[in-house]
């Protein structure tokens, strides 16, 4: 199979991935939990994830990286932490449905929507400055979307909320492992990513970059504190209740690794490539609309397209029948389809990893030439 | 044998600490806190050497490592809280 889905999940990882999930299955137990060998392996594999996450996103000390189910859960933390009834919201509009959704679910909280073109940064940064002016309580923003790889202009969003002193939330789901992100630098108060996406880790897990403490989300037993009936203040404890994830966090810590071997310039660039070449030859076909940036840089390894007179689903059918996996319809996303216009019909998606290759996308593209033929 | 305890705010700190203290040659382990040092329910500690103590601190003060309290003793004599 070709997978060009990666922006859902990489579905191919290292070799050293598997192999630490599969070793933790065996001998890892619950960190923090006990005084047994099986206990402090687990803790100082979750502790060297923790480790490797804040080196690779500058974040100042490895407490402030809670472990969280997926990206998802890490913004329902981020969110709940920061935003209260009646505040004011500022989105972006390419936030997915996993801003929109916990931010809708807020008594009184109303959502502004920074509505601006694909692929025009310098409008995005006028009209957040103009927004920023008026009054908002928290910005929450997209590194990158997840429908059409448009990079948001985060660090000068980053500073525009620290010139007007709002917390910012940064959703680097898209971005993390592809494009460098340095917490410190930054000043956002949150970022979240998954781990199973441009990490490279395993579903089922996710990191919350934190500058400050939050609020829990879950509350419960965290091998600390026990005599107490309130959650600990520290981090991560605070936001890390319940048993976690060591398998996922053994292969986590793995595709961290690898990443950093790798290089996320090298990461980004590769699928810039690839992206480039698929979106070259579909411009080449009848009845094709790209959704292509006209300037470099503004661009991720994702790509969007639709076909005049052509069900998107039924294109992803029929690739998916030709063995190439791509992603049709909203992508939980559909005030990004708001944006652009394209919430009627959907998109297709294509989306590359470090494993995908240009023979790949020669296939892909000539069985695109086959369905519109 | 009589050691010191480093007892932590958090897991995450006391490995922090083991982490700063090995980094500086100085021998430490992670072990979860006594019941009787430990009011508030389970915690961890760092575990070192009598003569290393003193090292310890100035290693932790300088990076400004925090912790809850610093305990004197073993598992036959029971611990005691260090002044200092």
């Amino acid at each position: 199979m070709i997978y060009f889905d990666s922006a859902a999940t990489t579905l191919q990882k290292p070799k050293s991935v598997a192999t630490a999930v599969e070793y933790a299955l065996g001998h890892l137990a619950s960190s923090g939990r006990g005084s047994s060998a099986a206990s402090f392996s687990a803790a100082e594999t979750m502790f060297d994830c923790r480790t490797a996450a804040a080196e690779l996103f500058g974040v100042s000390e490895p407490e402030r990286v809670v472990f969280t189910f997926n990206a998802t859960h890490a913004l329902n933390i981020a969110i709940r932490s920061l935003v209260k009834p009646g505040d004011t919201v500022l989105i972006s509009g390419y936030e997915h449905n996993a801003v929109t959704r916990p931010l809708v679910a807020i008594p009184g909280v109303r959502v502004r929507v920074l509505d601006t073109p694909l692929f025009r940064p310098k409008v995005f940064l006028d009209q957040l400055e103009l927004e920023l002016i008026a009054g908002v309580d928290a910005v929450i923003c997209t590194h990158v979307s997840n429908v059409f790889g448009y990079i948001l202009p985060v660090k000068e969003v980053a500073s525009l909320c620290t010139r007007w002193q709002v917390p910012l939330i940064l959703d680097a789901s898209q971005s993390a492992g592809a494009i460098p992100l340095n917490m410190e630098e930054l000043g956002a108060e949150f970022i979240a990513m998954p781990g199973h996406k441009g990490l490279y880790g395993p579903q089922g897990t996710g990191l919350l970059l934190c500058r400050r403490s939050g609020e829990p989300l879950l509350y419960g037993g965290t091998g600390s504190m026990s005599a107490l009936q309130i959650m600990p203040d520290v981090l991560p404890d605070r936001l890390e209740a319940g048993t976690q994830n060591a398998p996922g966090i053994a292969g986590l810590l793995q595709g961290l690794r690898f990443v950093k071997e790798k290089g996320q310039n090298v990461i980004l660039r590769h699928e810039q490539t690839l992206k480039e070449e698929a979106a070259r030859g579909l411009k080449k076909m009848p009845r094709i609309q790209v959704f292509q940036a006209d300037e470099p840089g503004v661009q991720s390894g994702v790509l969007s397209f639709r076909i005049d007179g052509k069900d998107c689903g039924e294109v992803g059918e029929e690739l998916s029948s030709k063995q190439i996996a791509v992603r049709t319809g909203l992508h939980c996303a559909p005030l990004a389809h708001r944006s652009v216009g394209t919430q009627d019909t959907g998109t297709i998606r294509i989306s590359f990893s470090l494993f995908n290759n240009l023979a790949q996308v020669e296939q892909f593209l000539k069985v695109m030439r086959q369905i519109v033929a | 044998m009589v050691y010191y305890l480093i007892m932590c705010r958090s897991l995450t700190y006391a490995q922090r600490i083991v982490q700063t203290l090995e980094r500086s040659g100085i021998n430490a382990w992670l072990v979860r806190s006594p019941a009787s040092i430990s009011p508030s329910g389970c915690s961890h500690s760092v575990k070192i050497a009598q003569r290393n103590l003193s090292n310890a601190l100035t290693v932790l003060n300088r990076v400004k490592l925090p912790y809850l309290g610093i305990y004197v003793g073993s598992p036959e004599e029971g611990y005691q809280e260090v002044e200092l």
